[in-house]
C-alpha cells in the first residue's frame, strides 16, 4: 500500500474518531441521559414517574428538571422522587384544568400555580376567561397569581384578580408591570390584598379594552 | 480441416507469416485520406459534458467516499459544538436553538441582576442549564457597587431561575414573581421568556 494510501485511511480514521467524540451535555435532549446524573435508586424512580408521564402524554421536561434541581440543592433521593411524584401530579391536574389543548409552558405554569395553593377551579376559570378575551396563552397570568399567592395575597383575593384582568383583555406586558407594582407596594408597607385589588383596577384602566 | 491436404494448409500459413512489404507512398496516401475527414470541434464545455469512461481502483474510490463522508460530518460537528460553546453574551440575538428538553426553541437575550455587596460569585442556574452553576454564560459580572450582572440567551417559554452566591448561597431574584415551588427548601424565581400570551 502507499504511502497517500495510507495516510488517506488515517485521516478518515481521525476523523471518525472525532465524530464519534461525545457532545456537549447541554446538548444532549435524551431525559434518560439527563437522568443519568442521579444516583441509580433515585434514577430508578423518577425514569419511572417520566415513563408514566410519557404514556400519559404529560410534558415529561419538567419532571427532569425538577429531579436535577432536587440532585444540585443536595436533596436526598427520597426527597427528590418526592418532589418529582407530586410535580407529576400537579402537572396531571393542570392539564384537566387547562384543556388538552394547553401547551407544555402552560401547564408548567399551572401547576407551579397549584402547588402555590390556586384551586383547580381557578385555572379552568382563567382558561375561559382567556378563550372568551381571545388571549391565546396563559402562561404570565398563571406565573403572576402564584406570584401574588406568594406575596400573601389571599388565594380567592389573587385568582379573582388575575381572572378579571384576563377577562378585561390585558395583554402580557401590563401584566409584567402590574406584578412588579404589587411587589413595590408590598415592599412598602402595603397590604398584600389590597395593593393587588388597586393595582388591578388601574391596570384594567391602562392596559385594559377599553369596552 | 476435412477434406483438405495438410501439405496445403502448411503453404497458407507460411504465406501468410510472410512480412508485408509497404512502400512509403502507402502511408502518405493513407495519412492524406485522414486529414481530409471532417475533424470534430468540440467547445470548451464538451470535454467536460461529453460521457467519458475514467478507471478507478475501488480501494481508492472507497476510501475518497469516505473521506467526503467525513469532512461533511465533520463540518457539522464542529457547527454544533461552537453553537453550544459561543458565549450567551455573543449570541443575544434571538436566534433559533435547541434547548435541554430537545425541543427546538427561539433563544432570547434576558437580563440577570442581583444586588449583593458583600458577595464573591454570582452564577445564575435555572431549569434552561440544568441548575448547574458551572456554566460560563450565566456567571454574572460584578458592575461595581455591589450590581451582579448577566446577559444569556434564555429560551422561550415557562422557567424557574435561581441565583448562587459563593458556591453556596441560593437567593431567589428579589424583583421576579416567585415560584412557589419550594420542595426543597430553597426559593426559586419564575421566568417567561417571549409573548406568553401569543403562545407556542
Amino acid at each position: 500500500m502507499s504511502w497517500p494510501t495510507r495516510a488517506a485511511i488515517g485521516l478518515a480514521g481521525a476523523w471518525c474518531v472525532a465524530i464519534a467524540a461525545p457532545r456537549p451535555a447541554s446538548a444532549q435532549s435524551d431525559p434518560e441521559l439527563r437522568l443519568a446524573r442521579l444516583d441509580a435508586p433515585t434514577r430508578v424512580a423518577v425514569a419511572a414517574v417520566v415513563d408514566s408521564a410519557r404514556k400519559n402524554r404529560l410534558p415529561t421536561e419538567p419532571l427532569v428538571d425538577k429531579a436535577l434541581e432536587g440532585a444540585k440543592k443536595g436533596a436526598d433521593g427520597a426527597r427528590i422522587v418526592t418532589a418529582v411524584r407530586g410535580l407529576f401530579s400537579e402537572l396531571r391536574t393542570a392539564r384537566l384544568a387547562l384543556g388538552t389543548g394547553a401547551s407544555t409552558d402552560e401547564i408548567n405554569a399551572g401547576a407551579n400555580a397549584l402547588h402555590a395553593g390556586l384551586p383547580m377551579r381557578s385555572l379552568a376559570q382563567l382558561r375561559g376567561a382567556a378563550q372568551h378575551a381571545g388571549r391565546t396563552r396563559v402562561t404570565l397570568p398563571l406565573t403572576v397569581a402564584t406570584d401574588l399567592v406568594a406575596r400573601d395575597v389571599p388565594v380567592a383575593v389573587a385568582s379573582d384578580v388575575v381572572i378579571s384582568l384576563v377577562r378585561s383583555g390585558v395583554r402580557d406586558a401590563d401584566f409584567a408591570l402590574f406584578q412588579r407594582n404589587v411587589r413595590l407596594d408590598i415592599e412598602h408597607g402595603a397590604d398584600a390584598a389590597t395593593a393587588a385589588q388597586t393595582r388591578a383596577r388601574g391596570a384594567v384602566l391602562h392596559g385594559g379594552r377599553s369596552s | 480441416m476435412r477434406g483438405i491436404p495438410e501439405s496445403w494448409i502448411q503453404r497458407v500459413v507460411a504465406e501468410l507469416r510472410q512480412p508485408v512489404r509497404m512502400d512509403e507512398e502507402f502511408d502518405r496516401n493513407v495519412m492524406n485520406v485522414v486529414r481530409s475527414l471532417p475533424r470534430h470541434r468540440y467547445g470548451p464545455w464538451a470535454r467536460v459534458l461529453r460521457p467519458r469512461t475514467i478507471t478507478v481502483r475501488p480501494v481508492l474510490s472507497s476510501i475518497a467516499a469516505a473521506l467526503i463522508f467525513a469532512v461533511a460530518l465533520s463540518a457539522g460537528h464542529a457547527i454544533g459544538t461552537a453553537r453550544a460553546s459561543r458565549p450567551a453574551s455573543q449570541r443575544n440575538d434571538v436566534s433559533a436553538d435547541r434547548s435541554a428538553s430537545g425541543r427546538f426553541t427561539t433563544r432570547r437575550p434576558v437580563q440577570f441582576v442581583l444586588v449583593a455587596p458583600t458577595a464573591r460569585k454570582v452564577q445564575v442556574v435555572g431549569d434552561f442549564n440544568d441548575w448547574d452553576a458551572s456554566h460560563e454564560e450565566y456567571r454574572a459580572e460584578h458592575r461595581g457597587g455591589g450590581v451582579w450582572a448577566v446577559t444569556a440567551a434564555v429560551p422561550e417559554g415557562h422557567h424557574r431561575y435561581s441565583f448562587v452566591v459563593d458556591d453556596s448561597l441560593w437567593v431567589a431574584d428579589p424583583t421576579a414573581p416567585r415560584a412557589m415551588d419550594d420542595n426543597y427548601g430553597m426559593p426559586n424565581s419564575a421566568l417567561v421568556v417571549g409573548g406568553g400570551d401569543v403562545g407556542r
